[in-house]
């Protein structure tokens, strides 16, 4: 462990002990004039700026929306015949894109996230393990816990494989359908290249794209990675910046969709919004602003950002599901002619 | 990685057990001393619920205090040693540096230290915190939320009515028992 640079130095601590004694003079003088209760908060955090969305941005409007099947709901996943899987409570429930409710299977703890494979095949992620049922919800396997600090939080089924993104251990897991595990991907490797994921929050997605590589989110470098099956790292895309072109706070994109043509829609907590990309990682428009998720955007200040959240998938259509961690609904957002 | 929840009222002596692993305090033996001196095993103290506050400010101009008994303490356990530390940078940093102005603290009072790439830890000297809880507001607002309020207790007079509790508009003051003052952060993934 080192230091990469010093600390204050000794004028600079003067200067901050001088700021700190002027600031406590202001803060005298306006006990002295000041009512009990004030208006305005003197040292607010003021973001209020970055809370707007440039209307002429905006691509998307709402054309549906309904509740989650159940509370508290935490991620979406979308089967190859366009069914949507949602997380919530203690049960994966499939939804009708319109919103009707079918298939719901209960479980023993909450589910964290959800794949459906080609032949019907419905992976479930629990926090520390993985279970497997078939289309009518018969539970068929539960794989072992790939390790004691395993936050399970993203699912992606391809052909044979299972790609389980694992927040706790920062790792991307790669499963064969049987539940062997076949690698780790993604750690720290100086001498493939491998940056290694930064994941300060239990926030880390992994979809497969149509061209066969993975794209997975690395939230603490505000940017999305692109890994072949094999783990090889291929490039990556985003930065951090509060503005509209960038990923905000410490720590985004939370989740991650794919659009049919191979664009990809993010979203982000803290300033929740969720925006379109190119294939190729050009930020292209906002498909939802701040404005749009007011309670989602509030619950993030009262206490802090790892209970609110968005996720969203995008189906055959174009057609982009977005559910509100907060609200507990699914707003269905199409571009608009 | 983790979510938070405020604990229980925690005793004395597991907040300074747990001090120097879960807090970025800097005082722990002036407070102990000070605790002792003060001889408050018995009766109780006001403590600040992190989960109610709404970081309004109010805790940096109400105290009767000159300089507010409230602090910002930093549970280093819910942390993410980010780079881009939203309760340390300004909303729309200059550059990721130390630089005066890149800082989001009126007073400076956070530092930042280079762990390994591209881990910062970030502390509190207490000397310069006026509890003012805008680094409060950045890290839950965009963060873990582990940084948070609480009333020191080696500073705290112990006032019958606090000043602060009467102008808090999230209600987040409340007495807890004096043999254990603190009302902690704590994660749900030990
Ligand atoms: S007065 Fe209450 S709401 Fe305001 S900063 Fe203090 S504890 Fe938080
Ligand atoms: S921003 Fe306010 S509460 Fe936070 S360390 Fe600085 S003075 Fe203390
Ligand atoms: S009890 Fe008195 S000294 Fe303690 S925090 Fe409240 S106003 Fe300040």
């Amino acid at each position: 462990m080192k230091r990469e640079f010093r600390l204050s130095t000794r004028r600079e601590f003067l200067g901050q002990s001088a700021g700190a004694l002027a600031l406590l003079s202001a803060i005298a003088a306006q006990r002295a004039s000041a009512a009990p209760t004030r208006a305005r908060n003197p040292f607010a955090y003021d973001v209020s700026r970055l809370e707007k969305t440039d209307p002429r941005l905006v691509t998307h409007h709402e054309v549906a929306r309904w509740p989650a099947p159940q509370s508290p709901a935490r991620r979406l996943g979308l089967a190859p015949d366009g069914t949507l899987f949602v997380c919530g409570g203690h049960y994966v429930t499939a939804v009708s894109p319109a919103g009707e409710r079918g298939l719901e299977i209960a479980l023993s703890a909450p589910p964290e996230c959800v794949a459906v494979a080609e032949d019907g095949a419905i992976f479930v992620g629990l926090r520390d393990h993985i279970e497997v049922f078939d289309a009518n919800g018969r539970r068929r396997a539960s794989w072992d816990a790939p390790g004691r600090k395993s936050w399970l939080t993203a699912l992606a089924v391809r052909a044979d494989d299972v790609f389980v993104a694992d927040a706790g251990q920062r790792v991307l897991l790669r499963y064969d359908r049987s539940g062997k595990l076949l690698a780790r991907l993604g750690e720290k490797n100086r001498e493939r290249g491998i940056p290694g994921f930064i994941v300060p929050s239990p926030f880390f997605d992994v979809k497969v794209a149509p061209d066969g590589l993975l794209r997975v989110t690395n939230p603490g470098r505000h940017r999305v990675e692109l890994y072949t099956p094999e783990g090889d790292f291929e490039g990556a895309w985003g930065r951090a910046s509060m503005d509209i072109t960038g990923f905000s706070g410490c720590c985004n994109p939370i989740s991650l969709a794919l659009l049919p043509d191979g664009r990809h829609v993010t979203c982000e907590k803290g300033l929740p919004r969720v925006k379109v990309y190119s294939a190729t990682g050009e930020f292209e428009s906002v498909v939802a602003g701040v404005e749009s998720f007011a309670a989602n955007a509030k619950a993030c200040g009262a206490s802090d950002c790892s209970r609110g959240g968005l996720d969203a998938v995008a189906d055959a259509q174009g057609r982009i599901f977005i559910l509100d961690r907060v609200t507990a609904e699914v707003r269905v957002m199409q571009r608009r002619a | 990685m983790n979510a938070s929840t405020p604990s229980e009222p925690t005793s004395r002596r597991a907040f300074l057990r747990h001090g120097a692993r879960l807090l970025g305090m800097t005082a722990l033996g002036a407070l102990g001393g000070a605790l002792a001196g003060r001889s408050r095993s018995e009766g109780w103290v006001w403590q600040i619920d992190p989960a109610k506050c709404l970081h309004c400010g109010n805790c940096a101009t109400e105290c009767v205090l000159e300089q507010s008994a409230v602090k910002c303490v930093h549970a280093f356990a819910l942390c993410g040693y980010c780079n881009l530390c939203t309760g340390y940078f300004e909303p729309e940093p200059n550059a990721l540096t130390t630089a005066a102005e890149n800082q989001l603290c009126p007073t400076g009072a956070i530092q930042r230290t280079f762990i390994e790439d591209p881990y910062y830890e970030y502390t509190i000297d207490e000397e310069l915190c006026i509890g003012c809880a805008k680094c409060v507001e950045g890290c839950s607002r965009f963060g873990n939320g582990s940084l948070f309020l609480q009333i020191r207790h080696d500073r705290c007079v112990n006032c019958n009515e606090c000043a602060i509790a009467r102008t808090c508009p999230g209600d987040a003051f409340r007495r807890v028992p004096a043999s254990r003052p603190y009302l902690l952060k704590t994660s749900h993934a030990q």
